[in-house]
Parts: C-alpha cells; sequence; structure tokens
C-alpha cells in the first residue's frame, strides 16, 4: 500500500481532531469504519489529486482503502 | 491577513471596481478576462505583483481546468475568496429564442463558474481555508424584464447555486452569497435608450442608476471576516428597487 495514502488519511482525521487510524488495511471501509463523511472523502479526494495527480472519485464512489490504492497504482502506470 | 480573491470579468465595469476595491483593501486579485485592458494594466502597475492577470475565454467549459485553474490557480495556491462577475447578457423576446446563443450564454454565466467554485472549493479544502464565495446576480430575477428572461435565468440558477453551496459547506466555514445588483451604467447596458434608463430609474426608490462602487463594496464586505456569519443569503444592492 502507498504509505502516503495512509498520511493523507490521517491528515483528514486530524482535521476533525481525531486521532491517527491504527490497523488500517486494504478492507478498511472508508464509511463504515473510518467514518469519513462526504465532506471528508472530498477532502481526501483532493489531497490525493494533489500528492498523486489522481481523482479517485471521478468515475463512480470508492468504499475501501484498497480500492483508493488500487486507483492511485493505477494512475501512476498511465 | 493577506488573501487571494479570485474575480472573473476584470477587464471592464463592475470586474474592474471589485479588483480596485479588493486591492484597497490590502489583498490580492487573481484577474480573469478574455482581455488584459489598459484600466486593469494601470492597477497591476499601482499595485506591484498584488494583481495577477489571466487571460481566459470562459466559454470555454471543457478547458477550464486544464487552462485556468491547473497553470494559473494549482491546488497549493490558497484561495480566500471567489467573485463570479463575468456574464453575457443575451437579450430577446422568449419568442425569438435561439438555442445556441441560450448555450453560449449559460456557459459563460453559469457552467464555467460551477466548474470554477468546484475547483475553489477544493483548494480550500486542502488548504483548510474557511473562504467566501460571491455570485453576481441581478434585480431582473426578481422584478423580471421584458427581454431578460434567458438571461435573468442564469443568474437566478446561481442563485440556487449558491443558496445549496452555502448548506453544503458551511460545516466547513466556506461561505457563498449572491450580490444582487440593480441597473449599472455600463458596457451591458449601453444599448438601452435615454427613455429606458429613466423608466428603470423611476422604479427605485433613490431614482437614479446602481453605483458599481457601492456593489463592489458590498462584495468587498462579504469577502472579509466581518461577514463570517452571513451565509446563503442574496443582498439587494440596487437602488431601492419598488
Ligand atoms: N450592467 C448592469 O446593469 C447589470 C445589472 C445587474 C447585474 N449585472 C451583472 O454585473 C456583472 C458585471 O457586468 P458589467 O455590467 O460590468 O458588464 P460588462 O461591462 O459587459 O463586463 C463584463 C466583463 O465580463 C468579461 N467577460 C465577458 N465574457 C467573457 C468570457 N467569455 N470570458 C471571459 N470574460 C468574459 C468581460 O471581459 P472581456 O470582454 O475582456 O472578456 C468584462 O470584463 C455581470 O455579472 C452582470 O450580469 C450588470
Amino acid at each position: 500500500m502507498h504509505s502516503d495514502l495512509l498520511r493523507l488519511i490521517d491528515e483528514v482525521r486530524a482535521n476533525k481532531k481525531q486521532p491517527p487510524a491504527s490497523g488500517v488495511t486494504r478492507a478498511t471501509r472508508l464509511r463504515e469504519e473510518l467514518g469519513f463523511a462526504s465532506l471528508d472523502l472530498a477532502e481526501l479526494t483532493v489531497r490525493i489529486e494533489e500528492r498523486f495527480g489522481v481523482d479517485v472519485f471521478a468515475d463512480g464512489l470508492v468504499q475501501t482503502v484498497g480500492e483508493l490504492d488500487d486507483k492511485i497504482t493505477r494512475a501512476g502506470k498511465k | 491577513m493577506s488573501k487571494n480573491i479570485l474575480i472573473t470579468g476584470v477587464s471592464q465595469g463592475l470586474g474592474l471596481a471589485i479588483a480596485r476595491a479588493v486591492l484597497a483593501a490590502g489583498w490580492n486579485v487573481h484577474g480573469v478576462s478574455r482581455r488584459l485592458s489598459a484600466e486593469f494594466a494601470a492597477l497591476q502597475r499601482g499595485h506591484a505583483g498584488r494583481a495577477h492577470f489571466h487571460a481566459f475565454d470562459l466559454g470555454r467549459v471543457d478547458a477550464v481546468k486544464a487552462e485556468l485553474c491547473e497553470p494559473f490557480l494549482p491546488l497549493a495556491l490558497p484561495l480566500h475568496g471567489f467573485v463570479n462577475n463575468a456574464a453575457v447578457a443575451y437579450d430577446d423576446l422568449v419568442a425569438n429564442l435561439d438555442a445556441a446563443r441560450l448555450r453560449a450564454m449559460y456557459e459563460v454565466n453559469v457552467f464555467t463558474p460551477m466548474l470554477i467554485t468546484k475547483h475553489v472549493i477544493r483548494q480550500m479544502l486542502l488548504k483548510q481555508v474557511a473562504g467566501s464565495i460571491v455570485h453576481i446576480s441581478s434585480i431582473s430575477v426578481h422584478t423580471g424584464y421584458k427581454g431578460l428572461a434567458m438571461y435573468a435565468s442564469t443568474k437566478g440558477a446561481l442563485e440556487a447555486f449558491s443558496k445549496s453551496t452555502a448548506r453544503e459547506w458551511g460545516e466547513r466555514g466556506i461561505r457563498s452569497n449572491c450580490v444582487v445588483a440593480g441597473f449599472m451604467d455600463t458596457a451591458m447596458s449601453a444599448g438601452l435608450t435615454a427613455e429606458q434608463r429613466e423608466k428603470i430609474h423611476r422604479r427605485t426608490a433613490l431614482q437614479r442608476a446602481t453605483s458599481p462602487d457601492s456593489v463592489a463594496a458590498t462584495v468587498v464586505h462579504l469577502l472579509g471576516d466581518g461577514a463570517a456569519s452571513i451565509t446563503g443569503q442574496n443582498l439587494f444592492v440596487d437602488s431601492g428597487t419598488i
């Protein structure tokens, strides 16, 4: 998994005054487990776009950390 | 604190007055229009390094990201305000409505401003800026004028967009408001006869045209921290339409 992805997730959590996420795996669900609401996901999208140059929500809903990671990997190969 | 303010339609008229007022408030301007006017160039000379100009045709909806936002307004630039001022007026009777002209007007007045708003909100999210968005609307939305049905509909769309933007992003401190301007003596209204102007003036409490400087001062207020509790509103600066 891209290590910067975990850092970006924690940045969004920090803005919500939440501690860094622990035990995040590819299966971790963004909404249910990390507690990200729609505005938090929008913020995460921008942080990922700034870091990796890919808009991860541009083509539909994303549920898990692994799905985000795959989109970043795919964009990097283009 | 200095702010970076994006303003469209800065070459003349109200947009130029807003740029001048924003610079006078001590903030930086990122101005957009198709051409760099002598007046805006003079503002640039008078405020070294604080008045930036980006030439772009707002009718080019599909180029907004690649040719306006990415080169000139990178995500890393903290933006504190966006003034959606540029617009065109296609006036005619509804009975003569032409689809191509309607579409061209919606692209400049509505679609591109919405896309810029998307980009501006993303920048504000990244930089954690509680920014302010101001759309310039028109009194024609609220009174109705013969010949302005199509134009007024673009402004009505912006008022609705602004209201929901305010609801959606208020949680992050981002505000959105409209300034509803009355009739002003600018290039946009140059086609009116003296008689038509008189008629419009008589429909206001102050019996005169709206001053662009008064509209600009209201915009500056909405951009500033003094307006921190104002969002989702339409502020009428219209000589008191009656
Ligand atoms: N005048 C009135 O009576 C009145 C009343 C109520 C509301 N308003 C509103 O006030 C705002 C300002 O209008 P104004 O009276 O100052 O009009 P204006 O003198 O015609 O100025 C319009 C500005 O928009 C820019 N613009 C137009 N089309 C553009 C395009 N495709 N791409 C980029 N820039 C473009 C123009 O610059 P370039 O030509 O250099 O591109 C110019 O700087 C508008 O939103 C208008 O609807 C006006």
